[in-house]
């Protein structure tokens, strides 16, 4: 049923970008693998039914959390004489890689929006519409308590971070 | 949403309500005295302390309040939402274990965290707390995974609570990759769950099809390998040892107490529909752990120079004895299970006391001759080591005779040939700490830390506790049993709120 061709493929980017991602010794190569293989699952959400996971997987983690690793990337790089050797991690043949496994994702993408969705098929989609009125319905209390999470992880971040910064006392 | 919101607040639990109230006002509390513009630096220090102790009472009133909220009456769950919390007798035991350990803690660390002030350590051990009641009496995976990560990234910030000290924060990034790694195993198996069976429901799934159970079985075991992870059962306990080293005393006392009563009674919640007896595949996985880790986690601790290295080793091997319970379905396995719950909590944290008032270093060495240098805290010190080696004026030797009576009836001797070995060596090393302290004592006295009234009280209550319960058992026994007696499901409502164990086969 949902073992298609395109189902396949997303699935076969995703682990080869992944093992790319571990085996990479440059943060910033292992960093492009890794936005393959986030966008390979957002690929592989979509074919499942969930659009809208998908779009989030594509705008929170490919998005803004790559971002993130790209800005500590480069902090951790601030002040080192090695702008040449930053000069040598991106050159045109890292691209070609992750290069050629986004294209397959393009192609396959691109493929499985050409054909007709199949009628009664296995594949429910499940909209916006749902998935809001899941977290704002039954799972309403999760919402809540996520938020005490953040708080934790912020509370957290926050004294481990007051420090690095070499402040004693406030 | 309001609305919704509004009309759901019935399903929480009243201690997960209390909780959750008590972090905004400590919060509000926290912010309200941080926008004062602060003055010269003498007089700062004053007044921060006494914000400090504003924060304190706080906590400990929402820890009070949360605890008395357990007997408030059990709203009946309202219909068509998905079952998020179970809030049954198991749960009010786990919760008001967890609650009285977290008001334990907050006790050595009122107004101190390891020489910081101690504002964030509130309100992270709030967080902690919150956290880890909702992991032990969530019934959905999803309120599960939230509860599991909010202790776990207030763990994080506990842990590094020491600023500029590289155990510390050696300790914390140690905690927080094998915290990650044993997080998204436990996903991986939850989410093989929902595929093979459609729902959140916290429990070890049954198989769709029982002619091919791997599917099933695989998530079970994932599942149990990232709470083996987070319990640190053997052999996945390699972090806890430089955790407990690594952290502030109170903080390790948490790692140890806290997080694993709740994940202990999130285990037997997951495995209530499951007939643990036979030889199914996670019995035996749980088997080949527990055995490990009660042989694993006293070897560990024999030997160890430091005490906190120590303390962690004989909790892995707690952990073992506590699977056993687990495994000895029968008349007594769950009550066992329960009532060595009590007894580890009362004697590790007490131990726990016992390291924060004493040698600012947890070595041994610095413990030598204490019985002569100060009386009171090596007696305190020893009763805790004689309950968690199970010599009988403590509880420890009820809970572990419990526990061989459970073990018994249900006729699991290799687990309790194991469990008696272990035993055996764990005597060795709880009686060499007190072989030192009666040394006689080395001319120059190591530095102790600052005498703290908290940590006083709680010490004497607990060393009380421990040897009160360990002579008159009774009352404790009759509860922990009661906790899995089936009730009578007089209405429909009561029929939905029962207990997880009542459908375990006796």
């Amino acid at each position: 049923m949902i073992l298609n061709a395109p189902f396949l493929l997303f699935a076969l980017v995703a682990v080869w970008a992944t093992f790319m991602v571990v085996t990479r010794a440059v943060a910033i190569h292992a960093l492009l693998y890794l936005v393959v293989a986030l966008l390979a699952l957002a690929c592989i959400f979509d074919v499942l039914g969930a659009p809208f996971a998908a779009i989030l997987e594509v705008i929170v983690y490919a998005g803004a959390i790559m971002v993130l690793f790209v800005f500590v990337v480069m902090m951790l790089n601030l002040g080192r004489p090695d702008r040449l050797r930053e000069n040598t991690w991106i050159t045109p043949r890292t691209w070609v890689g992750p290069g050629i496994l986004a294209a397959l994702l393009l192609a396959a993408l691109a493929d499985a929006l050409a054909m007709a969705p199949p009628d009664g098929g296995p594949v429910v989609v499940i909209d916006t519409r749902q998935v809001g009125l899941a977290l704002y319905g039954p799972y309403v209390l999760m919402v809540e308590l996520a938020s005490f999470l953040l708080l934790a992880g912020l509370v957290s971040a926050f004294r481990i971070g007051r420090h690095i910064r070499g402040e004693d006392a406030p | 949403m309001i609305a919704a919101l509004v009309a759901t607040l019935p399903d929480m639990p009243m201690p997960v309500l209390v909780l959750a109230a008590g972090i905004l006002v400590l919060l509000l509390a926290i912010a309200c005295r941080g926008s004062r513009p602060s003055g010269a630096a003498g007089g700062t220090d004053d007044r921060t302390d006494g914000g400090t102790v504003a924060g304190a009472i706080i906590s400990a009133a929402t820890i009070a309040l949360a605890f008395i909220g357990l007997w408030s009456p059990a709203s009946p769950p309202s219909g068509g939402m998905a079952r998020l919390f179970a809030a049954d007798a198991w749960f009010a035991y786990g919760t008001g274990l967890i609650l009285l350990s977290s008001g334990g803690i907050l006790a050595m660390s009122w107004r101190r965290m390891a020489g910081e002030r101690a504002d964030e350590a509130h309100l992270l051990l709030l967080l902690g707390t919150l956290g880890a009641v909702v992991a032990a009496g969530s019934a959905n995976a999803v309120a599960f995974f939230v509860g599991l990560e909010t202790l776990s990234l207030s763990l994080l910030g506990l842990i590094a609570y020491r600023p500029r000290v590289p155990d510390a924060a050696e300790a914390a990034m140690k905690y927080l990759v094998l915290s990650g790694t044993s997080s998204a195993i436990l996903l991986f198996g939850l989410a093989l769950a929902y595929a093979e069976t459609g729902d959140l429901r916290f429990t070890a799934p049954p198989a769709a099809n029982p002619a091919e159970p791997a599917l099933a079985v695989a998530a079970t075991i994932l599942v149990l390998t990232g709470l083996f992870f987070k319990l640190s059962a053997a052999p996945f306990h390699l972090w806890l040892a430089d955790v407990l080293d690594g952290a502030p005393t109170p903080v390790s006392a948490f790692v140890a107490v806290v997080s694993k009563i709740a994940l202990f009674v999130a285990l037997a919640r997951y495995f209530a529909m499951t007939d643990l007896t036979g030889t199914s595949l996670p019995a035996q996985d749980l088997a080949v752990v527990a055995v490990l880790s009660m042989v694993g986690g006293n070897l560990l601790a024999f030997g160890q120079t430091n005490l906190k290295r120590l303390l962690a080793g004989s909790s892995i091997a707690h952990v073992g004895y506590l699977l056993v319970a687990l495994l000895s379905a029968g008349p007594f396995g769950a009550g066992s299970a329960a009532f060595y719950l009590a007894a580890y909590a009362a004697a590790t944290l007490g131990a726990f006391a016992a390291l924060g008032a004493g040698p600012d270093r947890p070595d041994l060495a610095a413990w030598r001759g204490m019985f002569h240098r100060r009386p009171a805290l090596a007696l305190a010190l020893s009763v805790m080591l004689l309950s968690l080696a199970g010599i009988p004026p403590a509880v420890g030797f009820f809970a572990k005779a419990y526990i061989v009576a459970a073990g018994v009836s249900a006729h699991r001797m290799l687990l309790l040939a194991a469990l008696i070995v272990s035993s055996i060596i764990g005597l060795c090393y709880y009686l060499n700490v007190a072989r030192i302290m009666m040394a006689p004592a080395p001319d120059t006295a190591p530095a102790m830390a600052a005498r703290s009234g908290g940590t006083t009280v709680l010490l004497a209550a607990l060393a009380l506790a421990t040897l009160l319960i360990g002579l008159f058992p009774g009352p404790l026994v009759q509860r922990t049993t009661a906790l899995f007696l089936p009730a009578v499901p007089a209405t429909e409502t009561a029929a939905r709120a029962r207990g997880p164990f009542e459908n375990m086969r006796w």
